[in-house]
């Protein structure tokens, strides 16, 4: 008779126990006292040749401010996912990378926390030591929601010896400029007769961003108008032909195969089957290594103001329950610490935001680097909506249009439904804000 | 066993005060089993029914993954709205023809495999290892590798076309072949599972049967159509409704293959569940269009077993 009550107070014993394991441990997490001695924690989407040198960097600041605990998330959608879901429920990273052209779509719903500027000025960081165009748009009101870590244009990489045959450089060993769409596509045609390869190699298909960045570096360049409001979008429909029409032309005629995926595109230039690509400066560390007397210029000027795709890593403070004062302290000298030693992320490629370092010696001597640098001046983020940035649902959907373009369809159609889409999206409201349905 | 009866049946016959206390103990002995489920019973709530709860609620919600104010109530208009919405009705039909492409070469080629295997191919362990291996691979494996092989101007599907003199389409780039890619992808990746539950099935078969029929004369097809065949009747209902319930709710091949391209030719239901709600922030609604999916395949569910049912009181 005794059996059945030993056995139950055993099993509520083990269940209980069970339940109290996890939840204590919650406990301990939640309050953060297990965490304090453990140093910041540090969320960033940086994997392959970046991630490695960040390990580095990240390692090289330790040994100021004292242990960082990286978490390094996938690229894109899951990385804003996530970092999303963290900010909401209060529990974010102490610090996180943030793509500028994302801040839209987080600033609003209250996920960031203001950096404080006294502080970072203290630590040797001034607002004039960025560009201000950069600087402000980190900025939401009287909060400076995110510090610029970098601009990450989308570039031209050619083989310098090819290009030059082909009458394509400069005395300075840049990209010409072009006088019009003419001249570029004629200029590629020569590239591909000198050669003896296809001109030029561009990966796109059912890639998140890429149809989007030659679009947007075409489009930013025609003055064209392209904005998104609460009211709805305005786009001068004919500049999205017009760009429309030279991507039909660029990809025509054996300049460049339409259809290929970016892991094609990246093959064919590292193993000389084409002379120059469009990419993101990222792709240096891959492309320095395996293409002879590799060049690299800003995105080349075809349609009038100079202009390229680009957008910029940045560092936010993602909300928390209770801000830890001595870890918010860590996390802005780590800001401080990675931007006065950026010339180190450099070396991946990427611009350094920081002005001081750019102005240095060591960075004028950094080739290609040094050619491209301007890229940073001409930076073409992307409209600002809660929808649009780097890696987003936008970028994808409207590339599907863009590459019927590019793949030889109407042009005229492909801009209208290009438009469509935007007009679509830009009515949709604003989970933001709390109006979704 | 009469000694036993009479022990435990006795308390209970005798009649007077004893009763109610045997009684008490009886009720007792047949709760103590359920002490044992408990576990069991607090994850099913936790982790399936709470969810079901909490997700119907969310879908009346205009519920939002960053905003900072509280979701509002907002009744159905989340599903006014689904059941307008051309995308939802245009991905749902993709997973509908994504199943319905699927399932057939995946029950029919698995058939095919274990009745060639088991019927004498040589070197049977070879055979089973070559048609299941497939699936022990991760997905982002198989994505990766069909991505490569079906590229269009360096893969070597094309460039074994372009050898024979055939121009291969754009498998990844145009609508119809993308399907078609993520179908070929998939069937490669699964079939192995179907084909190893045929197989174990066949190998349960009564070896007698066959000696049987073949004293009667009937000749290898014979023994096929005849005792093979209806004998994975019973088989063939278990993989058709684990196949169907897979190829619905598919997902992570074609966000890995073509993230729902070109032109969301490809786009599934449930990536359409997440591209609302993950990437468009609209909690909310990709819940409403979530449980729109689950009454689809619950529907569908009673529906096969309403037939399957049927068929076996028929036999």
């Amino acid at each position: 008779m005794t059996h059945p009550i030993r056995r139950r107070d055993l099993l509520l014993a083990g269940l209980g126990g069970a339940l109290a394991a996890p939840a204590l441990a919650g406990c301990a997490g939640f309050t953060g006292t297990a965490s304090r001695g453990e140093g910041i924690r540090f969320w960033n989407l940086f994997s392959g040749g970046d991630g490695v040198l960040l390990d580095g960097i990240v390692q090289d600041i330790e040994e100021e401010i004292g242990p960082v605990r990286s978490t390094v998330l996938e690229w894109g959608q899951p990385y804003y996912t996530k970092l999303a879901m963290a900010s909401k429920g209060g529990r974010g990273p102490d610090l996180a990378i943030l793509h500028l052209s994302r801040l839209p779509g987080y600033a609003p719903g209250g996920l960031l926390e203001p950096f404080d500027l006294d502080l970072l000025a203290e630590l040797g960081i001034r607002p004039e030591d960025f560009d201000p165009g950069l600087w402000s748009r980190g900025a939401v009101g009287e909060d400076q929601l995110a510090i610029p870590m970098d601009t990450h244009p989308f570039i031209t990489f050619y083989d310098r010896e090819l290009a030059d045959a082909a009458g394509l450089l400069t005395s300075e060993g840049v990209l010409r400029e072009f006088s019009s769409a003419e001249d570029f596509l004629d200029g590629l045609d020569e590239l591909g007769e000198t050669s003896g390869m296809t001109p030029l190699t561009f990966g796109h298909i059912n890639h998140d961003s890429q149809a989007w960045r030659i679009f947007w570096s075409l489009f930013a360049q025609t003055g064209a108008e392209f904005e998104l409001s609460e009211s709805g979008a305005e786009i001068d429909i004919d500049g999205v032909e017009q760009v429309m029409e030279l991507l039909g032309a660029m990809f025509d005629d054996g300049r460049a195969e339409p259809n290929l995926q970016t892991n094609a595109a990246k093959s064919e230039f590292t193993n000389g089957r084409a002379a120059m690509t469009f990419s993101g400066e990222w792709e240096l560390a891959t492309f320095r290594d395996v293409v002879p007397n590799l060049g690299a210029s800003p995105f080349p000027t075809i349609l009038g103001e100079p202009a390229g795709a680009s957008d910029s890593h940045a560092f936010v403070l993602p909300t928390q329950l209770a801000a830890d004062p001595v870890l918010r302290r860590q996390a802005h000298e780590f800001v401080a610490a990675f931007l006065q030693g950026s010339l180190d992320w450099a070396q991946a490629g990427h611009i350094p935001a920081y002005r001081p370092v750019t102005e240095t010696e060591a960075y004028a001597e950094l080739d290609p680097q040094r050619d491209y640098v301007s890229a940073g001046e001409i930076a073409a983020l992307d409209p600002q909506a809660w929808f649009t940035g780097s890696g987003s649902e936008f970028q994808r959907q409207a590339g599907f249009s863009i590459q019927n373009a590019i793949l030889g369809q109407d042009p005229a159609q492909a801009a209208q439904d290009l438009v469509a889409y935007v007009e679509e999206k830009a009515a949709e409201p604003d989970p933001t804000r709390g109006t979704t349905s | 066993m009469t000694r036993l009866e009479s022990t435990t049946g006795a308390p209970a016959a005798t009649p007077g005060t004893a009763t109610g206390r045997s009684g008490r103990a009886r009720d007792r002995r047949a709760w103590s089993g359920a002490w044992f489920v408990v576990p069991f019973g607090i994850f099913f709530v936790l982790f399936l029914v709470w969810p079901i709860v909490y997700g119907f609620w969310l879908s009346l919600t205009d519920a939002s993954l960053v905003a900072s104010e509280a979701p509002g109530f907002v009744g159905f208009s989340n599903y006014a709205n689904a059941l307008s919405d051309a995308e939802m009705w245009r991905s749902l039909w993709h997973t509908i023809a994504f199943t319905a492409i699927s399932t057939v070469p995946l029950v029919l080629l698995a058939l095919v495999m274990a009745i060639a295997v088991y019927t004498g191919i040589r070197g049977q362990w070879l055979w089973r290892f070559a048609f299941f291996a497939p699936y022990l691979l991760p997905v982002a494996t198989v994505a990766m590798v069909w991505t490569w092989l079906l590229e269009e101007n360096l893969g070597l599907v094309n460039q074994t076309l372009a050898s024979l003199g055939i121009a291969g389409p754009g498998w990844l780039s145009e609508e119809t072949p993308a399907m078609a890619s993520v179908v070929i992808a998939t069937v490669w990746w699964t079939v192995g599972f179907n084909f190893l539950l045929y197989l174990s099935s066949l190998q349960s078969i009564p070896t007698h049967l066959y000696e049987a029929a073949a004293i009667d004369g009937a000749g290898p097809m014979r023994r096929i159509w005849s005792i093979m065949i209806p004998q994975l009747r019973g088989i063939t209902s278990v993989v058709l409704v684990l196949q169907l319930l897979s190829s619905l709710k598919v997902f992570d091949q074609i966000y890995l293959m073509t993230k729902g391209g070109p032109d969301g030719a490809t786009r599934s239901l449930l990536l359409y569940v997440y591209d609302t709600g993950f990437t468009g922030y609209r909690l909310g609604y990709s819940a409403a269009i979530s449980y729109i999916f689950l009454a689809m395949i619950v529907i569908v569910s009673i529906a096969q077993a309403r037939i399957a049912s049927r068929k076996g009181q028929q036999s």
